[in-house]
């Protein structure tokens, strides 16, 4: 059998943090977009507004709400735009080596017209790599990435649906990365908000060594 | 005009073809494997029985076996896969684009691996690592792959046993034309061989959209 034990030591961290939101640490924007982005927390619910040309290519510009952490976790989050915006405004659950404007990443997000994507950097500066999926338009998603080793899965569910595993690809980080929420405009001016609720982050437990 | 002119030849040439390997041209080892690859087309039937070796189509460097024709613009390739050997469990089966012979080009393909994993996988420049893009396993099977190329747009479709194609998704590359096109097969092992029937093989050029007047 095998023996993950996770534990939720972060949900109740939510709590006795304040000022910054919940199980996050930190809120900053990444790759200084024309437009200052934002994050507040409160009553279980995330707010984010983020500009920014894109997370694309060689380098990336969005609000960014994170936190430090090691090994493999798992990260889920239930995330709607607000407003108008871009077709391809994006947001979504964001593994990062760092804050670099060209850091190596890999995100799960959905885009402003509802398609889901996974994509990666697999190194500084290098072009951005992304799948995205069929889809049938914009609404509400709950979303879901789970770091195991070298592998990043998608999970992903859309208007209270079941959650359903999607695809997974491999990115090599050091640890400690940079886990959290992202939110990009895909453009210079103007900035769009998304609202994550129920989220949690949850780290798997080192493994006991195996007895002989 | 003369990319226009060009475009139509190969449409022509595309449907003139009845080779040694019916919708491919050649048929060769990529990478140096231990044991030698082959292929067999059987014109009454249409059917390619393609018999790989190699360690795998991974990481920085390629060992497998490829039928394939060149091709420029746009395209859709369909096959069905199926298994005939055991072997290892990530033995794979592949329609692929690839930029040229030699072990570490640049390539995407659509695989299909024996367990019933499919997974979108591409090397973006020669001699880096492979990406892949993995999905749900759901067992060994006869599969039909089918992939599209529009412009830089690579799209894929997928079904087990005789269930509708169903679409993956997209993504892009940057490979250019003309590009080798075709089937190959990897035993993920240099020490074995995987020998895989491809029937209801179907190689078409796609008219490449007129460029829009800005």
């Amino acid at each position: 059998m095998r023996q993950i034990l996770f534990f939720c030591l972060l949900s109740t961290s939510a709590f006795s943090q304040s000022g910054m939101p919940g199980v996050f640490s930190s809120a900053r924007d990444v790759g200084s977009p024309a437009l200052k982005g934002s994050a507040e927390f409160s009553e279980g619910q995330y707010r984010v507004t983020g500009a920014g040309a894109n997370i694309w290519a060689k380098q990336d510009q969005f609000q960014f709400v994170w936190r430090e952490m090691s090994e493999n976790f798992t990260v889920t989050a239930t995330m709607r735009f607000l407003g108008q915006g871009a077709e391809h405004r994006k947001a979504g659950i964001m593994v990062r080596q760092s804050l670099d404007t060209d850091a190596t990443y890999a995100d799960v997000v959905i885009h402003g017209n509802g398609m889901p994507g996974l994509q990666w950097r697999s190194k500084p500066g290098e072009d951005t790599n992304a799948f995205d999926f069929p889809f049938d338009g914009p609404g509400t998603f709950t979303i879901k990435l789970v770091r195991t080793g070298v592998r990043i899965f998608m999970y992903m569910a859309k208007s209270g649906n079941q959650l359903k595993e999607i695809a997974h690809t491999e990115v090599s980080f050091q640890n400690p990365v940079l886990v959290g929420l992202a939110v990009c405009s895909h453009q210079a001016d103007a900035s769009d908000t998304v609202i994550f609720s129920d989220v949690s982050v949850e780290a798997e437990a080192p493994l006991k060594p195996k007895s002989p | 005009m003369r990319k226009l002119l060009f475009i139509t030849l190969l449409a022509i040439s595309a449907l003139a073809q009845a080779g040694k390997f019916g919708s491919f041209t050649n048929s060769d080892d990529v990478g140096a494997s231990v044991l030698k690859g082959a292929a067999d087309f059987d014109s009454s039937t249409g059917n390619y029985k393609v018999t790989g070796s190699g360690t795998d189509i991974w990481g920085k460097s390629d060992q497998f076996h490829y039928v394939w024709r060149e091709m420029s613009g746009n395209f859709a390739v369909s096959a069905k896969a199926k298994f005939l050997t055991d072997g290892l469990t990530h033995r794979k089966a592949v329609i692929m684009l690839r930029k040229s012979l030699e072990p570490d080009s640049p390539f995407i393909h659509l695989a299909i691996h024996a367990d019933g994993t499919p997974a979108v996988q591409f090397r973006n420049t020669k001699a880096d690592n492979t990406n892949t893009v993995d999905f749900p396993v759901e067992g060994p099977g006869v599969w039909r792959l089918k992939l599209v190329r529009q412009n830089t747009t690579i799209t894929v479709w997928i079904a087990k046993g005789n269930e509708p194609l169903r679409e993956l998704g997209h993504t892009s590359t940057q490979l250019g034309s003309p590009v080798l096109v075709g089937l190959g097969v990897s035993s993920h092992s240099q020490a074995a061989t995987n020998t895989v029937l491809f029937s209801d093989v179907s190689v078409e050029q796609l008219q490449t959209p007129a460029p829009t007047r800005r």
